[in-house]
């Protein structure tokens, strides 16, 4: 090769460099931490979320970092240095509210009009997203409360879906006669188990009206609606319907008791869909879903809404623009229809109308039916609050033992909502309690 | 000569003293940890001392410090002068074997124990009560909590306290153990007047690096019972990490840590004058 062949070549080279350069130069990062995710899951969002994304918007990059249980330990101080990832995924709504108070977090309601989430997402997550009338945070996904049980074993032994307090109460001790655990639960893993609960007695027994009223302070949580709830769950484990082996089990293996006929019903949330695929078929038991039934004068079923995890963008971000695109695709359709193909019960977005949504036909139809009712009930106004999305952080932090207390009998129910109720005045006047949208 | 010092001097202020320092600062404010903090001077203290939750965790870090103090410390020392009537090729497989908990980390350890032997449904517990041996998870009950968790960790503790003070006790002089075995001493005469007297500051050192483990302990309640049931395994470690991280309160969590940081303190001191007064 000559010299200026040489010359010629270096020089193509250079070029190339420059233009490999250039064009890298060209895609924004757009950064994201998520939570635990087990290792198919990572795999399906890398295919279902991160590969078309970056594939439909080629100067965009996005990029998933898993950070598994610590994330919110690291966000929270990645926040305060100001070099935290784009997409800020927090663990709900209370935190949501710290963040934008200490400017942290980027206002969304311009994108929110610009690409079309008002008309998309249900109102309610709209109006829980704002903080002093901006919105900051949307829901990747909303959960609710209520009864799986065991169609198969239900059908066995001639037994009806409770549609009462009282049905559900007499179909309890025929199963506690018969050996079995009314309600399939355990704490082992997962300590705030017990707010599953609180959450469903409080919204089934006191109501969410009053719920409403107490979190914006128009009634204290000491009111008696609130004291015949509590009494009513402290009536229930007395009477061991939860089983001798709450405080042993973890959530998954109490939510495997449903499926191999070991308890009867599990009062619980929709991420429990996500054990169905791994529990229900090798016992050959169906599972089924209904709404937790009320006491007379509250209408029924009321679904408690929980948030487990939030989208915001950091007011630190470099690249909003693409943060705010990544937001839009994941309340796209055909993202629902996807990610819930693959993974039921983490990724039930917002989405008002879910009649255009493909899930795939290898998912329990119950899922999908779940979720319909469920968006057309909140869409109905039909809805409840769960303590972890809608308490301030320490007032919810104090629940989930203070009610061990109760049970254990260290405590009262007085003295157990004289208490829940102090710290709540203490946070409210602090500002910490997230927005309640007009009910 | 001082400048040799500086570079590990500096190390240690920006790692240990600073650090240090916003801690102790930080007891005196309301921080949630995201916005401006506001000086509240004891009000921290104050909620503390209000805070039924506080002095259950104090009451068990004096109850875990009890154990530690005593059950652990008695098993290293029995086994490791056992050790000393081994050969010594015996005696270093025994060392091996009683030393292997302390290299398992704390989470899978905590995780055996709560999974393959606790558990009524997929632990040993769960097994004999099969068998007709019922037995209750202690991790379940308010009352047996922190001892279930205690027992874990004397588990995975007390082999390292025997490696530790066999390693002392062959720092015996030979000539005081001939001297004794052909007084005709027995083993527990032996133990007592030429061993243990022996090894007399080892066994005080551990005793007050005992007092501050148990104080700083944290990881196997975190893991086992979160503090539960009903605050019942609840410790000082695990009371301030709640505050910090979940009721983003980290002023009244830096309070806890200074408390926890005093007893420490306290057993220092002490270690402190005994040296003194043996040096003398």
């Amino acid at each position: 090769m000559g010299f200026r062949a040489k010359i010629t070549l270096a020089g193509a080279a250079l070029v190339a460099l420059g233009v490999a350069a250039a064009q890298a130069e060209d895609k924004k990062p757009i950064s994201w931490w998520y939570e635990t995710a087990a290792p198919e899951n990572q795999e399906a969002l890398q295919k279902l979320l991160v590969e078309p994304f970056n594939a439909a918007h080629p100067n965009e990059e996005l990029s998933i970092d898993f950070r598994g249980a610590e994330l919110d330990k690291q966000l929270r101080i990645a926040m305060l240095s100001g070099s935290g990832p784009d997409i800020v995924y927090t663990a709900g709504p209370s935190y949501v509210a710290a963040m934008a108070q200490a400017g942290q977090l980027l206002p969304l309601d311009d994108y929110a009009a610009k690409l079309g989430w008002n008309e998309r997402i249900l109102p309610v997550f709209i109006e829980l997203g704002k903080y002093n009338g901006k919105l900051y945070a949307l829901p990747k996904t909303y959960e609710t409360l209520g009864l799986f049980y065991n169609k198969t074993l239900f059908d066995k032994n001639g037994w009806k879906a409770p549609t009462t307090i009282a049905e559900m109460e007499k179909l309890a001790d025929e199963m506690k006669a018969k050996g079995m655990v009314p309600f399939a639960a355990g704490n082992a893993d997962w300590r705030p188990t017990n707010e599953h609960y609180v959450s469903i007695v409080l919204n089934s027994i006191a109501g969410p009206d009053n719920v409403y009223k107490a979190l914006k302070g128009e009634i204290p949580w000491t009111a008696e609606p609130f004291v015949k709830a509590i009494d009513k769950l402290n009536e229930w484990w007395q009477k061991g319907y939860f089983g001798p082996n709450y405080f042993s089990l973890t959530g998954e293996q109490a939510f495997a008791q449903i499926a191999t006929g070991q308890a009867g019903m599990a009062p619980t949330g929709t991420w429990n869909f996500q054990n169905v695929p791994r529990y229900f078929p090798q016992n050959n038991a169906e599972p089924a879903f209904i709404g937790f039934p009320s006491a007379e004068g509250v209408p029924s079923p009321i679904y408690a809404l929980g948030i487990g995890s939030t989208f915001s963008i950091a007011n630190s971000s470099e690249n909003p623009e693409g943060a705010a695109e990544v937001i839009d695709y994941v309340f796209s359709d055909k993202f629902y229809g996807d990610i819930n193909t693959v993974w039921q019960g983490e990724w039930n977005t917002p989405l008002k109308d879910l009649s255009k949504v493909k899930i795939g036909a290898e998912v329990l139809p119950l899922y999908g039916e779940t979720m319909k009712s469920l968006a057309d009930a909140v869409g109905k106004n039909q809805y409840g609050y769960t303590t972890w999305t809608f308490l301030p952080p320490a007032t919810d932090t104090y629940l989930v033992s203070g009610m061990e207390e109760v049970w254990l009998g260290k405590i009262t129910t007085a003295q157990f909502l004289e208490k829940l109720n102090a710290a709540f005045l203490e946070e409210k006047a602090a500002g910490k309690v997230p927005a309640i949208p007009a009910r | 000569m001082w400048l040799y010092l500086a570079p590990t001097l500096v190390i240690n202020v920006v790692i240990i003293l600073i650090p240090a320092l916003l801690t102790i600062g930080l007891a005196f404010f309301q921080w949630d940890g995201l916005s401006a903090p506001v000086f509240v001077g004891l009000g921290n203290f104050v909620s503390l001392w209000n805070d039924s939750v506080f002095w259950t965790a104090l009451e068990n870090n004096l109850i875990w410090t009890a154990i530690f103090l005593t059950i652990p410390i008695a098993m290293g020392l029995l086994a490791a002068s056992m050790l000393l009537i081994v050969p010594r090729r015996g005696s270093t497989i025994f060392q091996v074997v009683y030393f292997l908990p302390v290299i398992i980390a704390t989470a899978i350890t905590a995780r055996v124990w709560q999974g393959m032997i606790y558990s009524p449904v997929t632990g040993i517990f769960g097994w004999l009560g099969k068998l007709g041996l019922p037995l209750t998870n202690p991790l379940s009950q308010t009352s047996t909590a922190l001892f279930g968790i205690a027992t874990v960790d004397l588990w995975h503790w007390w082999g390292f306290l025997c490696v530790i003070f066999f390693a002392a006790l062959r720092q015996v002089p030979q000539e005081q153990i001939e001297a004794a075995r052909i007084e005709g001493a027995s083993f527990w005469q032996m133990m007592r007047y030429v061993l243990l007297p022996g090894i007399r500051s080892t066994i005080v050192l551990m005793m007050v690096m005992t007092v501050i483990w148990s104080f700083l302990v944290f990881d196997f309640v975190y893991i086992l019972t979160q503090g539960g049931p009903a605050f019942s395994s609840e410790v000082l470690s695990t009371l301030a990490y709640r505050k910090a991280f979940y009721d983003l309160n980290v002023g009244q969590a830096a309070a806890t840590a200074l408390v926890i940081s005093l007893f420490g303190l306290v057993a220092t001191y002490f270690y402190i004058r005994i040296q003194q007064r043996e040096g003398v």
